[in-house]
């Protein structure tokens, strides 16, 4: 932490060039929620950490100007322990005690959906980044905004892919046989129903459809049957914590499945704590450091993923979690749309929010009536000899498929 | 009634009245206090009254809520296509809908949660002590595990309630007078109940059970009728935390039972079982330590709780009341003739 600290603070003063510029600046106060503790602890540091990078990038770069006054971000933080009712006494403590205007999302869809209804009461906009669960948006609810896609199209390409499989080797697709176990929270139970979908549409079989343990710490049940019913797709979803279960198990019991897809791979960093395990899984993301995205802010995405291993050592060794790059680009969605609405009214910033047409490092950000982000796909990468390579969908993919995973 | 009690009793239904106001900050957590009342209340008529020490009733929290969600979700949409994890559509609610849920939701959640309380405890009362206290314990849990595999109510995703449709301060206010109102009306019903023979007749069941049977008590159909008492109301202030909360996940929220489930208990404890006043007043001093430490010791709040519990069950097993009545009995109407000795 110390260190991080002192990095930021040396970048800071070396860009600010004097601290008398910072001085004039008023504060901009975002509030938070945030896992830190519980079993999300892992993605809500990721979040913290890319929402921190992107405010102290932000403030060096001269901050955000409001008519003509410049501003400076802060973050106010709570642990919410991965509970959504404490996230949701959170929020309004944010809201109330320490007089928040604006918020930025908590991580993972379940503790959004507990605290959107919190700000929608308020009239607080909140731009969320790790809340992807489509049953987010059919509440009707205008202060919610999130920059990330919705999770039905995590996996989706996945699906493709195996049917496109199926047809090259002269099967129809129609006879690929499906396994899932998500966790029963609203992010997976939508992967789920993304995965349903598309597995319908090329009337593939679903052989056996399960839940993941509420602690997501053992799956040898799951995966026991998994070998018995032999799949031809395999598709997890556990947040962190599940992935790095399923890919240690699925290790540890060789399973063999022609192909394996699972979401939170980077975040769990799954090459480097079990690296042979991991080979040939594919993951869906929503963001990769090789895309060709970039802003003024932030640089291009490569650009941003090395200043962030720069400003967290944490990351050197392993690939930044798209769960911070998102963070990151929900502070700029807020930096674009105060300087916009070009005043500190909550309306006028919502307003503008809405009409948020950005490009982004992240990627081109949109927001549909609904406040999901409707202006950038996901890809799909596949783990080769310990890299992430992009193999899907074909106008990003970097690598052909290895297929099937021995 | 005396004159004494009659400003005592009046200056508290005003004060009552009055707190929102009072403390126009705090309008939450007073309506929280309510709740930690009406749940002590109504778990010590059965654990305190009569003996039977549930860790179950929890479940008619939870059940209360769930029931309020449906019928208030069914009122103006498709439950199934409402909860999927798909999504889609945009489901909003007019006043009129949103207040027939309300009233409805939560009159259902009280009769529902009776008619399982006589079902559950059928079955149950044959158990004593402590594996009645298991037994419960385990409804409790098992339901939560089933809500949270069933899709149609959205299972682990939880679900999610309408907002208020008016301003949200009034919203505050007006959860803040359905628990009120539903607090006082246990508190005066109860009150009344334990002077009736009805009173005596669970207090016999407590005090021994099969003497209470042989002197021609039927004590399961008195159990079961105290317990969908109970019932009653536990669900009733589920269903108004439904419509507080808004959203709310099976297994932390609704059949919290580690939380509210427990906490209930520890509130009759600290106050003094079996006794009127007694969970009244171990809710206010739990509910008071709770928050000071949520809001003050940030972090130690968990281990502040549990040494509270720790402390309460080793020191003060019957409770401020029990010691009060010990070291002033001439409180409690008993008389203790000074100097005469056996």
């Amino acid at each position: 932490m110390n260190v991080r600290n002192a990095l930021l603070s040396a970048a800071s003063a070396v860009a600010l060039g004097s601290s008398a510029s910072a001085m004039e600046c008023g504060t901009i106060t975002l509030g938070s929620a945030i896992s830190l503790t519980g079993k999300y602890a892992t993605n809500g540091v990721h979040a913290q950490n890319g929402y921190e990078f992107a405010v102290s990038k932000i403030n060096e770069s001269g901050g955000i100007t409001v008519g003509d006054k410049c501003h400076h971000f802060e973050v106010v933080y709570y642990d919410d322990e991965s509970k959504g009712d404490r996230g949701a006494t959170l929020a309004e403590r944010l809201i109330n005690q320490d007089g928040v205007q604006y918020m930025l999302g908590p991580y993972s869809s379940g503790l959004t959906k507990a605290i959107a209804p919190v700000t929608e009461k308020y009239r607080i906009p909140m731009v969320e980044a790790e809340g992807a669960s489509r049953s987010l948006f059919n509440k009707g609810y205008r202060y919610l905004f999130a920059v990330l896609s919705t999770s039905e199209q995590y996996l989706a390409s996945a699906i493709t892919l195996a049917a496109e499989k199926a047809k090259a080797t002269g099967k129809d697709p129609s006879e690929v046989t499906i396994a899932i176990a998500v966790e029963n929270d609203p992010f997976s139970l939508d992967i789920r129903a993304g995965v349903l979908e598309h597995a319908g549409e090329h009337g593939m079989r679903v052989v056996l459809d399960e839940k993941l343990p509420r602690d997501l710490s053992d799956l040898t049940a799951i995966l026991t049957k998994v070998k018995l019913v032999r799949p031809d797709v395999l598709v997890i979803s556990g947040h962190s914590k599940g992935a790095a279960t399923a890919v240690r198990q699925i290790g540890e019991q060789r399973i063999s499945v022609p192909m394996i897809a699972m979401t939170h791979c980077e975040a769990a960093d799954v090459t480097g704590n079990f690296g042979e395990f991991a080979e040939n899984i594919l993951c869906s993301t929503q963001w990769a450091e090789t895309l060709t995205y970039e802003d003024p802010i932030f640089g291009s995405a490569a650009n941003y993923n090395a200043e962030f291993k720069a400003a967290y050592p944490e990351y050197a060794e392993k690939p930044v979690p798209y769960q911070a790059a998102q963070a990151s680009a929900a502070v700029y969605v807020f930096k674009d749309a105060f300087e916009r609405a070009g005043s500190l009214d909550r309306e006028a910033v919502r307003d503008a929010i809405a009409e948020t047409d950005l490009a982004s490092f992240y990627g081109q950000i949109r927001f549909s009536e609904a406040g999901n982000n409707i202006a950038k796909p996901m890809v799909l990468r596949q783990i080769q000899n310990g890299r992430y390579n992009v193999v899907a969908p074909s106008a990003f993919a970097s690598h052909d498929l290895i297929w099937p995973r021995p | 009634m005396t004159m004494r009690r009659l400003v005592f009793y009046g200056a508290l239904l005003a004060l009552s009245l009055a707190a929102p106001f009072l403390f126009p900050a705090f309008k939450t957590q007073l309506a929280t206090l309510w709740l930690m009342i009406i749940v002590a209340l109504s778990w010590d008529m059965t654990g305190g009254q009569m003996g039977y020490n549930s860790l179950g009733n929890i479940f008619f929290y939870g059940t209360g809520m769930y029931v309020a969600a449906v019928i208030t979700i069914a009122i103006a949409h498709d439950v199934g296509e409402y909860t999927a994890a798909s999504g889609g559509g945009i489901y909003t609610w007019t006043w009129g809908q949103y207040f027939a849920g309300l009233v409805i939701g939560t009159l259902g959640a009280g009769f529902f949660c009776a008619v399982c309380a006589a079902v559950i405890g059928w079955i149950t009362f044959g158990l004593r002590g402590p594996y009645f206290a298991i037994g419960t314990l385990g409804v409790a849990i098992a339901a939560g595990e089933l809500v949270s595999n069933w899709d149609w109510v959205g299972g682990g995703q939880g679900i999610t309630m309408p907002n208020y449709p008016g301003d949200f301060e009034r919203f505050k206010l007006l959860i803040y007078y359905l628990f009120a109102a539903l607090g006082i009306t246990l508190f005066v019903f109860v009150s009344w109940l334990y002077s009736t023979r009805f009173g005596a007749a669970i207090n016999a069941i407590r005090d021994d059970e099969e003497k209470a049977e042989a002197m021609g008590i039927h004590t399961l159909r008195y159990k079961m009728v105290t317990w969908a008492m109970a019932a009653v109301f536990v669900g009733a202030a589920g269903a108004v935390s439904a419509f507080q909360l808004i959203h709310f996940e099976p297994l932390e929220t609704a059949y919290q039972t580690i939380n509210l489930g427990i906490f209930m208990v520890v509130c009759v404890l600290l106050g003094g079982k079996g006794t009127l006043w007694g969970p009244v007043i171990g809710a206010v001093m739990f509910h008071a330590f709770k928050e000071v430490t949520w809001s003050y010791f940030l972090g130690w709040q968990w281990i502040a709780l549990g040494a509270l519990i720790v402390v309460v069950v080793v020191y003060f097993q019957d409770g401020l009341m029990g010691y009060l009545r010990q070291r002033r009995p001439d409180w409690f109407g008993m008389r203790v003739d000074a100097g005469e000795t056996p």
